[in-house]
Protein backbone atom coordinates (compact mmCIF):
# COMPACT_ATOMS: atom_id res chain seq x y z
CA UNK A 1 0.00 0.00 0.00
CA UNK A 2 1.31 3.40 -0.99
CA UNK A 3 0.07 6.75 0.21
CA UNK A 4 0.12 10.00 -1.73
CA UNK A 5 0.43 13.62 -0.76
CA UNK A 6 -0.65 15.93 -3.55
CA UNK A 7 -0.42 19.70 -3.83
CA UNK A 8 -1.26 22.14 -6.61
CA UNK A 9 0.02 25.72 -6.51
CA UNK A 10 0.18 28.48 -9.12
CA UNK A 11 3.20 30.79 -8.85
CA UNK A 12 3.41 34.16 -10.62
CA UNK A 13 6.56 33.13 -12.51
CA UNK A 14 7.39 31.54 -15.84
CA UNK A 15 8.08 27.79 -16.19
CA UNK A 16 11.75 28.65 -16.86
CA UNK A 17 12.03 30.48 -13.52
CA UNK A 18 10.29 27.66 -11.66
CA UNK A 19 12.46 25.00 -13.33
CA UNK A 20 15.55 26.89 -12.18
CA UNK A 21 14.27 26.92 -8.60
CA UNK A 22 13.49 23.20 -8.81
CA UNK A 23 16.81 22.05 -10.21
CA UNK A 24 19.66 24.39 -9.25
CA UNK A 25 21.16 23.27 -5.92
CA UNK A 26 21.65 26.86 -4.76
CA UNK A 27 18.00 27.60 -5.39
CA UNK A 28 16.80 24.33 -3.83
CA UNK A 29 18.63 25.39 -0.69
CA UNK A 30 16.25 28.35 -0.48
CA UNK A 31 13.14 26.19 -0.18
CA UNK A 32 13.67 22.44 -0.20
CA UNK A 33 16.56 21.52 2.06
CA UNK A 34 19.44 23.15 3.91
CA UNK A 35 22.19 21.60 1.79
CA UNK A 36 21.63 20.24 -1.70
CA UNK A 37 23.74 18.40 -4.23
CA UNK A 38 21.86 17.54 -7.41
CA UNK A 39 22.62 16.51 -10.96
CA UNK A 40 19.23 17.26 -12.55
CA UNK A 41 19.54 14.85 -15.47
CA UNK A 42 18.07 11.35 -15.78
CA UNK A 43 20.19 8.99 -13.70
CA UNK A 44 21.71 11.93 -11.81
CA UNK A 45 22.06 11.75 -8.05
CA UNK A 46 20.69 14.04 -5.41
CA UNK A 47 21.72 14.41 -1.77
CA UNK A 48 19.54 16.55 0.46
CA UNK A 49 20.45 17.49 4.03
CA UNK A 50 18.39 19.28 6.61
CA UNK A 51 19.38 21.27 9.66
CA UNK A 52 18.19 18.55 12.05
CA UNK A 53 20.76 16.10 10.64
CA UNK A 54 18.34 14.31 8.33
CA UNK A 55 19.81 13.24 5.00
CA UNK A 56 17.89 11.81 2.06
CA UNK A 57 19.29 10.52 -1.20
CA UNK A 58 17.50 10.32 -4.52
CA UNK A 59 18.08 9.43 -8.15
CA UNK A 60 16.57 11.54 -10.93
CA UNK A 61 14.29 9.27 -12.92
CA UNK A 62 12.91 11.88 -15.32
CA UNK A 63 13.92 15.45 -16.10
CA UNK A 64 12.09 17.24 -18.90
CA UNK A 65 13.09 20.89 -18.58
CA UNK A 66 10.25 23.23 -17.63
CA UNK A 67 7.82 20.30 -17.64
CA UNK A 68 8.49 17.36 -15.36
CA UNK A 69 10.94 16.22 -12.70
CA UNK A 70 10.73 12.81 -11.04
CA UNK A 71 12.93 11.77 -8.10
CA UNK A 72 13.16 8.26 -6.67
CA UNK A 73 14.04 8.36 -2.97
CA UNK A 74 16.36 5.65 -1.72
CA UNK A 75 13.69 4.54 0.80
CA UNK A 76 11.36 3.55 -2.06
CA UNK A 77 9.23 6.70 -2.16
CA UNK A 78 9.08 9.11 -5.08
CA UNK A 79 8.33 12.74 -5.87
CA UNK A 80 6.80 13.91 -9.15
CA UNK A 81 6.86 17.64 -9.91
CA UNK A 82 4.94 18.78 -12.98
CA UNK A 83 4.95 22.32 -14.38
CA UNK A 84 2.25 23.80 -16.54
CA UNK A 85 2.13 27.32 -17.93
CA UNK A 86 -1.17 28.94 -17.01
CA UNK A 87 -2.55 32.46 -17.17
CA UNK A 88 -0.58 34.59 -14.76
CA UNK A 89 2.16 32.06 -14.07
CA UNK A 90 3.04 28.41 -13.67
CA UNK A 91 1.07 25.67 -12.00
CA UNK A 92 3.24 23.31 -9.96
CA UNK A 93 1.69 19.94 -9.28
CA UNK A 94 3.49 17.87 -6.65
CA UNK A 95 2.82 14.24 -5.82
CA UNK A 96 4.93 12.53 -3.17
CA UNK A 97 4.38 8.79 -2.86
CA UNK A 98 5.29 6.93 0.31
CA UNK A 99 7.46 3.85 0.43
CA UNK A 100 5.38 0.66 0.44
CA UNK A 101 3.46 1.03 3.68
CA UNK A 102 2.34 -2.58 3.88
CA UNK A 103 6.00 -3.58 4.02
CA UNK A 104 6.71 -0.87 6.58
CA UNK A 105 3.77 -1.99 8.70
CA UNK A 106 4.87 -5.61 8.51
CA UNK A 107 8.29 -4.55 9.76
CA UNK A 108 6.57 -2.62 12.50
CA UNK A 109 4.49 -5.68 13.36
CA UNK A 110 7.65 -7.79 13.46
CA UNK A 111 9.26 -5.30 15.79
CA UNK A 112 6.37 -5.86 18.19
CA UNK A 113 6.39 -9.63 17.87
CA UNK A 114 7.27 -11.42 21.11
CA UNK A 115 10.92 -12.36 21.47
CA UNK A 116 11.34 -16.14 21.66
CA UNK B 1 -0.33 -7.63 10.26
CA UNK B 2 -0.75 -8.67 6.65
CA UNK B 3 -0.11 -6.96 3.35
CA UNK B 4 -2.86 -4.54 2.42
CA UNK B 5 -3.84 -3.77 5.98
CA UNK B 6 -3.51 -0.05 5.32
CA UNK B 7 -5.87 -0.55 2.36
CA UNK B 8 -8.34 -2.05 4.80
CA UNK B 9 -7.87 0.89 7.15
CA UNK B 10 -8.55 3.45 4.45
CA UNK B 11 -11.46 1.47 3.06
CA UNK B 12 -12.91 1.20 6.53
CA UNK B 13 -12.57 4.95 7.05
CA UNK B 14 -13.94 5.82 3.61
CA UNK B 15 -17.48 5.66 4.97
CA UNK B 16 -18.81 8.60 7.03
CA UNK B 17 -20.86 6.36 9.35
CA UNK B 18 -17.81 4.26 10.15
CA UNK B 19 -15.72 7.38 10.74
CA UNK B 20 -18.41 8.63 13.12
CA UNK B 21 -18.38 5.26 14.90
CA UNK B 22 -14.61 5.34 15.37
CA UNK B 23 -14.90 8.90 16.72
CA UNK B 24 -17.69 7.87 19.12
CA UNK B 25 -15.77 4.86 20.39
CA UNK B 26 -12.65 7.01 20.82
CA UNK B 27 -14.63 9.62 22.77
CA UNK B 28 -16.16 7.06 25.11
CA UNK B 29 -12.98 5.04 25.50
CA UNK B 30 -14.98 1.91 24.74
CA UNK B 31 -18.51 1.12 23.64
CA UNK B 32 -20.93 -1.62 22.60
CA UNK B 33 -23.15 -1.68 19.51
CA UNK B 34 -26.20 -1.09 21.73
CA UNK B 35 -24.70 2.04 23.28
CA UNK B 36 -23.65 3.45 19.91
CA UNK B 37 -26.98 2.65 18.20
CA UNK B 38 -28.75 4.66 20.90
CA UNK B 39 -27.12 7.86 19.68
CA UNK B 40 -27.22 7.19 15.92
CA UNK B 41 -30.13 7.03 13.46
CA UNK B 42 -29.30 3.41 12.55
CA UNK B 43 -30.25 0.01 13.91
CA UNK B 44 -28.16 -1.93 16.41
CA UNK B 45 -27.63 -4.63 13.75
CA UNK B 46 -26.28 -2.08 11.27
CA UNK B 47 -23.94 -0.66 13.91
CA UNK B 48 -22.77 -4.15 14.90
CA UNK B 49 -21.96 -4.95 11.25
CA UNK B 50 -19.92 -1.76 10.81
CA UNK B 51 -18.11 -2.33 14.11
CA UNK B 52 -17.15 -5.84 13.00
CA UNK B 53 -15.76 -4.40 9.76
CA UNK B 54 -13.74 -1.82 11.71
CA UNK B 55 -12.42 -4.60 13.92
CA UNK B 56 -11.38 -6.57 10.80
CA UNK B 57 -9.40 -3.51 9.68
CA UNK B 58 -7.89 -3.52 13.18
CA UNK B 59 -9.05 0.00 13.86
CA UNK B 60 -11.09 -1.31 16.76
CA UNK B 61 -10.33 -4.13 19.15
CA UNK B 62 -13.28 -6.31 20.11
CA UNK B 63 -13.58 -7.82 23.58
CA UNK B 64 -16.39 -10.17 24.52
CA UNK B 65 -18.03 -9.08 27.79
CA UNK B 66 -20.89 -11.40 28.76
CA UNK B 67 -23.39 -11.34 25.90
CA UNK B 68 -22.05 -8.11 24.46
CA UNK B 69 -18.99 -7.21 22.41
CA UNK B 70 -17.15 -4.17 23.66
CA UNK B 71 -15.02 -2.15 21.24
CA UNK B 72 -12.09 0.16 21.80
CA UNK B 73 -9.84 2.08 19.41
CA UNK B 74 -6.44 0.69 18.43
CA UNK B 75 -4.60 3.70 17.08
CA UNK B 76 -1.56 1.99 15.57
CA UNK B 77 -2.65 0.99 12.03
CA UNK B 78 -4.00 4.46 11.45
CA UNK B 79 -1.11 5.99 13.34
CA UNK B 80 1.63 5.02 10.88
CA UNK B 81 -0.28 5.95 7.74
CA UNK B 82 -1.85 9.10 9.14
CA UNK B 83 1.46 10.26 10.59
CA UNK B 84 3.10 9.96 7.15
CA UNK B 85 0.27 11.88 5.47
CA UNK B 86 0.25 14.65 8.05
CA UNK B 87 4.03 15.03 8.22
CA UNK B 88 4.74 14.91 4.49
CA UNK B 89 1.74 17.12 3.74
CA UNK B 90 2.87 19.75 6.23
CA UNK B 91 6.40 19.65 4.80
CA UNK B 92 5.15 20.33 1.29
CA UNK B 93 2.99 23.20 2.51
CA UNK B 94 6.09 24.78 4.09
CA UNK B 95 8.31 24.05 1.10
CA UNK B 96 5.87 25.44 -1.47
CA UNK B 97 5.46 28.61 0.58
CA UNK B 98 9.27 28.93 0.68
CA UNK B 99 9.45 28.22 -3.07
CA UNK B 100 7.02 31.10 -3.64
CA UNK B 101 9.26 33.42 -1.62
CA UNK B 102 12.36 32.19 -3.48
CA UNK B 103 10.71 32.84 -6.86
CA UNK B 104 9.67 36.33 -5.81
CA UNK B 105 13.20 37.13 -4.59
CA UNK B 106 14.78 35.84 -7.81
CA UNK B 107 12.37 37.89 -9.86
CA UNK B 108 13.05 41.05 -7.83
CA UNK B 109 16.80 40.54 -8.31
CA UNK B 110 16.52 40.41 -12.11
Amino acid sequence: MELHVERDVVFPAGPDEVWEALTEPGRLEEWFATEVELDPTPGGEGIFRWGDGEERRAVVREAEPEERLVLDWDDGGEVVLELEEVEGGTRVHVVETSPDFAAALELHALAWAPVR
Amino acid sequence: MGTGSVDAVFQALGDPTRRALVASVAERGNATATQLAAELPVTRQAVAKQLALLADARLLRATRVGRETRYEVTPQPLGDAAAWLVEVGARWDERLAALGRSLARARAAR
